[in-house]
């Protein structure tokens, strides 16, 4: 290449508290670096989550542009002030990756270096609160992964702010009148629609209900099309719901009343897609419901779930709640999915310490799922090693001593 | 006249029915102080005083339907929101050592 | 005949939910550490104050009460595992290890 080798550079971006600093130190790097006439150019990426097609794509997608739109103005707002022909640089922004569902570090890595490949740009700037699908744990594997690509690879040294997201997003007329019906009709049933008086301090209660918490309720508008649907594939979702407590209940109780039956808890990580927000929020809430799992972080889409018995891993793995939830946000097309466990998807983190390690497998007899199935089917990236020789019934641990 | 006031055996109702329920579950509370007071670590006492908040929940709704005083059930849902409260509120600080709650 | 009817049912529905409390006590109790623990109070106890409420719901009949009962039971059934994992959340950060097959009893 004739080019300049540092004149060009690849920005992959995200919705990220230090997006700003990252334009600008992008911009400065790329004026620094320019050298004569050489051209120079800015590739501001937007790695897309979702997949063409999929349901509320239009709407991720028209955020996606407005974001390119704002860093757009950003740069050029940088090259303005510090007086440079803003016809001397060339700043692009692009939407890629929106025919595959994305993985792995590796698959945004190989579409990222393609594109780079295409447009000939050789460095990357990376933001250091850049996240993919928004899991912010996978931001190594994902420099490495570049690397490995040869491209250079740079973290915008930008300060981070140590406080979370913001809470707050905007309120808009719907949202306010949304809520403020459903915190009238609240009011109303609890107190059994009494007259005039209830109505009179309802509607104020409501009001300030409304204007409070109208800009911190929703993720985005619900409209009259999908809400109502939404609400009627959650109410056929329930009673499924509660048949799955009931049964796993009856399990988990089965061991814990049990004397004889040993517990076998592991902490898992799983993968899921969802979408952030009141789905991911719902999901996580069922697999606490569901008994034997435990939510214990949400990374986005990264769960962190404590399970109990291997019967509860199982069953998680096979992500039926997974699937549901995707039918009740996104109707039933989206509700064909590969089960965590064929994507690869479902990782256990501990294994059993000890001397007595092996007495794990006493425990498996009486609680319904078997273990060895779960080694073996989860894929490679389960480091769960259960030796099925062990029959010892060795019940010392979890033996109640009080 | 009302079910709770329906004769079982032996002149007992069913709103006795209901307290002696109550009566168990409050048994069962006091077991579960043993967790909230033994801990070991904070989270323990947090987590057994959350599940006593629902057990006291359960007995507020049983008691008001047994004595047939349902405004019982306004004050239950008010534990029930300051016992959630209560949850978050302390592991939040507890997280982030007195950031904002 | 409807009457002994919902009478069975209030019974059956009290002695279910005594039952899961009854699980979510001893497993309160008797689990080894916090994460195993958060288990029970999120589940058997929901589902314990759940049959408890719709005993309650069935005893109070078609009312205005039996309303704020169903709200009651809809609102424990999101809150309490919002509460379990903030809980089990706070614990995981504050560095709490889970508990595994081996390890000593806390």
């Amino acid at each position: 290449m004739a080019v300049d080798h540092a004149a060009r550079l690849l920005v992959p971006v995200t919705q990220s508290v230090t997006l700003r600093p990252t334009v600008d130190y992008a911009i400065e790097q790329l004026l620094d670096r320019r050298e004569g006439d050489a051209e120079s150019a800015v590739h501001f990426v937007f790695v897309a989550p979702w997949r063409a097609g999929d349901p509320d794509a239009t709407v991720d997608r028209e955020q996606a542009t407005d974001l390119l739109a704002q860093i757009e103005t950003w740069a050029e707002y940088d090259l303005d002030s510090v007086d440079v022909d803003p016809e001397a640089v060339e700043i692009t922004t692009a939407v890629i990756g929106e025919d595959d569902y994305l993985f792995s570090p590796a698959d945004y890595v190989d579409l990222l270096s393609e594109y780079a490949t295409q447009h000939e740009l050789t460095n990357v700037v990376v933001d250091p609160e850049y996240s993919l699908t928004g899991q912010t744990t996978l931001l190594q594997p994902f420099e490495f992964e570049l690397q490995q690509r040869d491209l250079t690879v740079e973290e915008a040294p930008v300060d981070r702010p140590t406080q979370r997201g913001r809470l707050l997003s905007r309120s808009s007329p719907v949202r306010f009148l949304t809520l403020f019906g459903v915190s009238f009709l609240f009011y109303q049933v609890l107190g059994g629609f009494s007259g005039l008086f209830d109505i009179v301090t309802g509607a104020a209660t409501a009001l300030i209900v409304a204007l409070t918490l109208s800009s911190v309720s929703f993720y985005r508008d619900p409209t009259l099309q999908s809400s109502p649907r939404r609400l009627v594939r959650g109410v056929i979702y329930i009673p499924y719901l509660l048949y799955e407590i009931v049964v796993s209940n009856l399990v988990v109780a089965r061991v814990i009343l049990d004397p004889r039956v040993d517990i076998d808890p592991r902490l898992t990580k799983i993968q899921v897609y969802v979408g952030s927000g009141l789905p991911l929020t719902t999901l996580a809430n069922s697999i606490t419901l569901t008994p034997g799992t435990l939510t214990v972080t949400a990374d986005d889409q990264e769960l962190y779930v404590h399970s109990l018995v291997p019967f509860a891993r199982e069953g998680l793995f096979d992500g039926s709640l997974e699937r549901w939830v995707r039918f009740v946000f996104y109707g039933r097309e989206a509700a064909r999915f590969p089960t965590p466990r064929e994507r690869g998807d479902t990782e256990v983190l501990q294994e059993a310490t000890g001397v007595d390690a092996t007495a794990q497998d006493g425990s498996v007899i009486a609680d319904g799922g078997d273990e060895s199935a779960t080694a073996n089917s989860s894929g490679e990236r389960t480091v769960d090693d259960s030796d099925e020789s062990a029959t010892t019934d060795d019940t010392t641990d979890t033996e109640v001593t009080e | 006249m009302s079910i709770a006031e329906t004769t079982l055996v032996a002149g007992y109702s069913v709103g006795d029915g209901l307290v002696l329920a109550a009566a168990l579950f409050v048994t069962l509370a006091i077991a579960m102080l043993y967790r909230a007071i033994m801990g070991p670590t904070n989270q323990d006492r947090v987590l057994a005083v959350n599940v006593l908040g629902t057990n006291t929940v359960v007995i507020l709704a049983l008691l008001g339907a047994a004595l047939d005083e349902p405004w019982f059930l306004d004050i239950a849902l008010v534990y029930a929101l300051l016992n959630f409260l209560m949850s978050i509120a302390i592991s939040k600080f507890t997280v982030e050592r007195g950031g904002v709650i | 005949m409807i009457a002994t009817a919902r009478i069975g049912l209030i019974g059956v529905c009290l002695a279910l939910g005594l039952f899961f409390t009854l699980v979510s006590a001893t497993g309160v109790i008797r689990l080894p550490d916090v994460f195993s623990r958060a288990h029970t109070a999120s589940q058997a106890d929901t589902l314990g104050a759940g049959f408890a409420l719709a005993a309650v719901a069935l005893t109070l009949g078609w009312d205005a009460a039996t309303v704020k009962t169903v709200l009651l039971l809809v609102f424990i059934f999101v809150t309490n595992p919002t509460a379990a994992h903030a809980i089990a959340r706070a614990a995981y950060e504050e560095g709490v290890e889970p508990w595994t097959t081996g390890d000593e009893r806390r």
